[in-house]
């Protein structure tokens, strides 16, 4: 430890002196000739130092050019992201449009009056059962007016309105097992039930055995029934039973024209109900 | 190969500081590596090398300066010896107490100048914004440089 000690004095008066004797005869020929080899050795780095530099001199403004691209970056993405919404709701709007001017351009060719309503709501429990539109009593909306959708390029039956409220209507699918239809068979004219069963197919029943009823023939409601105008299209026939030994019709499974699960608008037919429906409609309300 | 590794890490200390004051000045103030370097041989090596180093750095930095030239030598090996003295008191390997070393021995070291430039060359070099902001730059500088020797002491024998 002693030996450490002296040896750090012994360095550092000889460090000392070397510098002192710098500093007190700096014009002396022994302090320019250190001097001058201090300078001649050290300045190689800052020679090479600058020769070099040019490797590191852009890292500072580089690193800042960095970090404002990485924030222009960000502030691009978050904008292609609103862009990349507006341009889902655009094309979103633009084939809302297409729908409603093909569905516009067919509801002045319909022989009936009525107005057109948004389908508001479906319930997933009663999806072939009913759904609400936003017209109701307010609009003009009555209980028991017909439904239509537009589908294809026609108007077809999708229901009728079931319970009306001042700013929106249920409306009963012709798909619930609760509803049903007098329809004729186009195009001899036998008239049959079609029912729903609360899938995507109707159900025919009470069909002549003779009317030699065949898969594809159309269905359109008929004159006999009141509660819907004559000759709106209803579905197709896709299966017809053979007749049970029991019975004397037969039966058949009928395609609605009206798919449920596209409609977004539908035609709410405004009429003048005969007396006896138009009685229930009033009480009803 | 060891004395070879020393000249390097003198040179790239010298270098490094004379980069920094060219290219990253804040407010004409950056972090005087040359003293932080002096400070980390001072605390790492043994005292005659840790002197050794002072009188060295000091020479460079004598070089990159025109007045009183062998101040700064004078100034660093006095403080090599200074720290040698006080290591033996304190563990100057830890954060805090380098931190406080280097506030308070950047003041000295700044005044020693400051005297030996006055009694010898008649000008005042440092100015008092420097004399301000300088030795905390130089806190928060030798940390750092500490490592980077500990790293080449212990990885390559240096100091």
């Amino acid at each position: 430890m002693s030996r450490e000690k002296d040896a750090a004095n012994y360095a550092l008066v000889f460090f000392a002196v070397i510098s002192v004797l710098l500093l007190l005869f700096p014009a002396s020929k022994p302090a320019h000739t250190a001097r001058i080899i201090v300078s001649y050795s050290l300045y190689p780095s800052l020679h090479y130092g600058a020769k070099y530099a040019y490797f590191v001199r852009n890292v500072p403004a580089n690193f800042v050019a960095l970090l404002e691209t990485d924030q222009e970056n960000r502030a691009l993405k978050e904008k292609l992201r609103g862009l990349e919404l507006r341009l889902h709701e655009a094309s979103a709007l633009e084939e809302e449009n297409a729908r409603l001017t093909r569905e516009m351009r067919l509801s002045r060719a319909l022989p009936w009056a009525g107005s057109w309503a948004r389908v508001v709501n479906k319930t997933p429990s009663d999806w072939y059962g009913s759904f609400y539109i936003n017209k109701g009593s307010k609009d003009g909306i009555a209980v028991n007016d017909a439904v239509l959708g537009m589908q294809e390029g026609r108007a077809a039956l999708a229901g009728r309105v079931f319970e009306v409220y001042p700013e929106f209507s249920k409306v009963l699918l012709l798909t619930n097992a609760a509803a049903s239809a007098v329809c004729a068979i186009a195009p001899a004219g036998f008239e049959a039930l079609v029912e729903g069963k609360g899938t995507w197919l109707l159900k025919m029943n009470y069909v002549p055995e003779e009317a030699a009823l065949a898969e594809g023939a159309e269905l359109v409601t008929a004159p006999g029934g009141l509660l819907f105008p004559a000759g709106v299209p209803v579905g197709r026939v896709t299966k017809v039973y053979p007749r049970e030994s029991f019975m004397n019709f037969i039966t058949a499974d009928v395609s609605p024209h009206v798919n449920v699960n596209t409609l977004k608008e539908v035609f709410v037919v405004r009429r003048a109900l005969p007396r006896e429906l138009a009685a229930a409609r009033m009480e009803q309300e | 190969m060891r004395i070879l590794l020393e000249l390097a890490l003198y040179l790239a200390t010298g270098t490094a500081y004379w980069w920094w004051t060219q290219n990253l000045t804040f407010y004409g103030l950056a972090p005087n590596l040359i003293f932080a370097g002096a400070l980390c041989a001072a605390i790492l090596a043994g005292p005659v090398k840790a002197i050794a180093w002072g009188f060295f750095l000091g020479l460079y930095a004598d070089m990159l300066g025109v007045s009183a030239f062998g101040g700064y030598a004078l100034t660093y090996s006095l403080m090599a010896y200074a720290v040698y003295v006080v290591k033996r008191h304190f563990d100057m390997d830890s954060f805090f107490s380098q931190l406080v070393g280097a506030l308070a021995l950047s003041w000295l070291s700044m005044l020693f100048y400051m005297g030996l430039s006055l009694a010898f060359a008649r000008i005042n070099p440092t100015g008092l914004k420097i004399f301000l902001a300088e030795p905390f730059l130089n806190a928060l500088a030798v940390p750092v440089v500490f490592q980077v020797f500990y790293l080449a002491k212990r990885r390559f024998g240096a100091l």
